[in-house]
């Protein structure tokens, strides 16, 4: 089990590694950032001087070392745009993300499984197949048309909601829902074929034929298992959710890293890029490292070498 | 009689009580109500510092925070602010700048001669570099008295000083930047404008209150909020549920939708920049763009003002300059007209009967609809090519460092004069030249220190008239972007301050009663 977990651990940080090189060139091949920094006619000097500031003048791998160095002690460089550290802002826009993504969640979860469950219950019905629409909409709609939708109905026809910004419940609503529903459909597809898969196992037969009811065979003996991959694939959707919400941030105008990761790339902005990407990867990995070492505890078919 | 006289002074007297005390309560009603804005790009604290402004963009946010010796206002595009009035020494070398007295920054402390010396040697924005060549001393000869002296004479001195081609001349307290740092200073700036600094959160809002000691005078609202919303959906939207009282840039069909809401009002930022496009190669004698003729060709197949009513609404007039018209020494140039079949005959004549594959037109945003309508007027003439947007920082970015091949559709909205909008895509030294000529550079080095104004301007004609002969660029238009005003605003700021794109002077803005 050491050994496993040892393993686990070191192909986690060999994404890690992999992850920051990759962003590192990345936001070095579009061009020399100096130039964006330095007033238009700038001397060669002045934009020397520039490169020297932000260690632009040394060779890569050589940047690279001193980004890794920097990085492990929380220094992802200071912010080309607004001239502040880049790890600053993105904690400042973190807790934004945080509370969208717990909500998105939430409503993908609340909506996600009951009409998974019931789509399974009912296999074939009128409610699977409306189910099964919802789901591919959900799959299918880009979510920045659904958030202008949302706000069309929502905020400019119906007056119930603001278009955007943040810090009340109003204002989450919306695009919590934008960002749920592609992860609500998932879940719902998710939480189906789970259902009817344990529907159809051998003890759940035998608790029927037991004579139990069968609101009890649901509740009791189906759903309870059904729900476990459900609540998995969410905690890692979770991950995914705070980092990946780039549109519907931008829609909202919602003040996440996602909006932040957008004015990053827009401004070439590069220790933004490099202080969001590598923070979501290591969200993302780190999330993928715990369950896949709770699967090994859980389930001993996993094999540990 | 004596009755009559007595009721006709009584008459008199409440007439003028009346009167006065209109006037009093006009002059000295409190700032009341809040406005917001709903902006296109990112609030960068940058923009809160006078001190490092790159462009035009900062002016949103310096006219309400701070203020300038000289600066644009409605009238006058030159107008005394902090500098009361101001001479220029007979050889040019020296200029003198009377303060305003009684004004103060927001924290209490008075402006003086100090303050304007200290920002202008603290100055690294758009422009230093000339600024600091050609600047010899700052000379306080009293707290209300400063002595600028040069070098050499340059005769766009105040055009640099005193208008939004840059922000040399706008003033920061000394005192407080000592005391809290330069990175302090951009988290709680405090100025001399007429709105003080109450709260930010970078990147997304900033709060600002009327500062009733402005000298000028009361703003009319107490609170204005700027909001960062990248969408124009969005923007459009906080518009119509009024969220907000000002959207800025909305283009196309946003635009459309302003105009056909009538509780709406469609404002055009008149700040006269030129939307053109670059010959990226034709310095390059293998190059299709390397021939006139060619460069002449797109230029006729280009329909400018269907492009203007697609885009702005027909706000924007086509022209053939890359310097807007209303510039100082601005040479007026008809634009092409659309004529494809001159354009299809100039290609045969240059040995393309079929047209050629002209590459990527590269393009920033907002502006790759303009793109696309340019694209599919070039096909119609044979030249075919396809859109590559990218964004603006690395378009930018990729024009200066000459990486790009085929067109690019890009524009300048930097004001000034004729002389500083030429200077970045013309001369040798600039920034942006895709081909260089021995000629123009020599005319705008002896226009740079010619002191009599016919002479520099029919220099500065003659470098417009050759740019325009050799069809260096393509201009399309004046670019005039609309906006969206909501219903409760009384006065927007739109259009009051001559070449300006935003809404000012702050103070002037009034939501209605």
């Amino acid at each position: 089990m050491q050994r496993y977990i040892v393993t686990r651990i070191f192909y986690a940080l060999i994404s890690l590694v992999l992850l920051s090189m990759t962003i590192f060139c990345l936001v070095r091949v579009t061009g020399d950032p100096a130039i964006l920094m330095a007033e238009p006619g700038a001397s060669e000097e002045d934009l020397q001087a520039i490169r020297r500031e932000f260690g632009l003048d040394k060779p890569w791998p050589i940047q690279y070392v001193s980004f890794v160095q920097s990085m492990i002690r929380g220094d992802f460089g200071t912010s080309i745009y607004y001239r502040v550290p880049a790890f600053e802002l993105y904690l400042q826009r973190l807790p934004a993300s945080l509370e969208l993504a717990i909500w998105a969640m939430v409503i993908s979860l609340i909506v996600g499984i009951p009409i998974g469950i019931i789509a399974a219950v009912r296999v074939n019905t009128w409610f699977d197949k409306v189910g099964n629409v919802f789901a591919n909409l959900g799959l299918a709609l880009p979510s920045f048309w659904v958030g202008l939708m949302l706000i069309l109905l929502f905020s400019v026809y119906l007056r119930l909601l603001p278009s955007a910004g943040s810090g009340t419940v109003k204002h989450i609503l919306m695009p919590a829902f934008a960002l749920g529903w592609v992860f609500a459909a998932s879940h719902m597809r998710l939480a189906r074929s789970a259902m009817l898969e344990v529907l159809g196992s051998e003890y759940v037969k035998l608790a029927r034929i037991k004579g139990l009811s069968e609101t009890l065979v649901i509740a009791k003996h189906a759903f309870k298992n059904a729900i476990i991959p459900v609540l998995t694939f969410a905690g890692i959707n979770l991950a995914l959710i705070v980092n990946g919400a780039v549109v519907v941030e931008s829609v909202f105008a919602w003040p996440g890293i996602g909006r932040l990761l957008y004015e990053g790339v827009s401004f070439r902005d590069f220790p933004v890029v490099q202080v969001t990407v590598i923070m979501g990867g290591l969200m993302i990995v780190a999330v993928n490292l715990v369950v896949d070492i709770l699967y090994a505890y859980i389930d001993p078919r996993i094999h540990y070498g | 009689m004596h009755r009559i006289t007595w009721r006709l002074l009584l008459g008199l007297s409440l007439i003028l009580l009346l009167v006065v005390s209109v006037q009093v309560g006009d002059a000295a009603s409190p700032p009341k109500g809040q406005m917001t804005w709903a902006i296109h790009f990112t609030i960068a604290p940058t923009f809160l510092d006078p001190g490092e402004t790159a462009g035009i963009t900062s002016f949103l946010f310096l006219y309400a925070l701070h203020d300038g010796l000289v600066k644009s206002m409605p009238g006058n595009p030159r107008a005394p602010s902090l500098a009361e009035s101001w001479s220029e020494s007979k050889d040019g070398l020296t200029y003198e700048f009377k303060l305003r007295q009684g004004v103060t920054f927001h924290n209490g402390d008075p402006l003086t001669a100090e303050d304007v010396k200290f920002s202008l040697h603290r100055f690294h924005g758009t422009g230093a570099s000339i600024f600091k060549s050609k600047l010899k001393d700052v000379e306080i000869v009293n707290p209300h008295q400063v002595r600028i002296h040069l070098k050499e004479p340059w005769p766009d001195f105040m055009t640099y000083l005193g208008t939004p081609a840059t922000s040399i001349g706008w003033i920061v307290p000394k005192k407080y930047l000592e005391q809290v740092g330069d990175d302090g200073f951009k988290k709680h700036p405090i100025g001399a404008g007429p709105y003080k600094f109450v709260s930010q959160k970078q990147g997304i809002e900033l709060v600002l209150e009327a500062y009733e000691g402005y000298w000028r005078k009361t703003p009319h609202v107490k609170t204005l909020i700027m909001r960062s919303i990248p969408d124009d959906s969005t923007r459009l939207a906080m518009l119509k549920t009024g969220e907000a009282d000002i959207a800025y840039a909305m283009m196309g069909s946003t635009a459309e939708e302003v105009k056909n809401d009538p509780n709406l009002e469609l404002a055009y930022s008149y700040g006269r920049g030129i939307f053109f496009f670059f010959f990226n190669e034709q310095a390059d004698p293998k190059s299709p763009w390397h021939d006139l003729r060619v460069r002449q060709a797109f230029n006729y197949a280009i329909d400018r003002q269907a492009l203007s009513e697609q885009q702005t609404l027909g706000a924007s007039p086509p022209t053939g300059n890359i310097v807007p018209q209303s510039f100082e020494f601005a040479l007026p140039i008809e634009a092409y007209p659309y004529d494809p079949e001159k354009a299809k005959q100039l290609l045969k004549e240059a040995g393309y009967p079929k047209g050629f594959n002209a590459g990527d037109i590269t393009s920033g945003p907002p502006y790759h609809a303009l793109a696309e309508g340019v694209a599919n007027y070039l096909q119609a003439v044979g030249i075919r090519s396809r859109v590559l947007p990218m964004e603006r920082a690395a378009l930018i970015s990729a024009l200066k460092e000459k990486r790009l091949k085929g067109l690019t559709s890009a524009g300048s909205g930097t004001l000034g004069n004729a002389a500083t909008r030429l200077e970045p895509y013309v001369i040798s030294s600039g920034d942006f030249p895709r081909i260089t000529y021995p000629d123009i550079d020599e005319l705008f080095k002896k226009q740079s220190v010619e002191r009599d104004y016919k002479k520099r301007e029919a220099l500065l004609h003659q470098i417009q008239q050759l740019v325009h002969d050799r069809a260096m660029y393509a201009p399309l238009y004046e670019l005039v972007w609309p906006n969206g005003v909501g219903p409760r605003v009384a006065v927007s700021g739109f259009g009051l301050i001559p070449s300006y794109y935003y809404t000012g002077p702050y103070e002037d803005i009034r939501l209605k009663e």
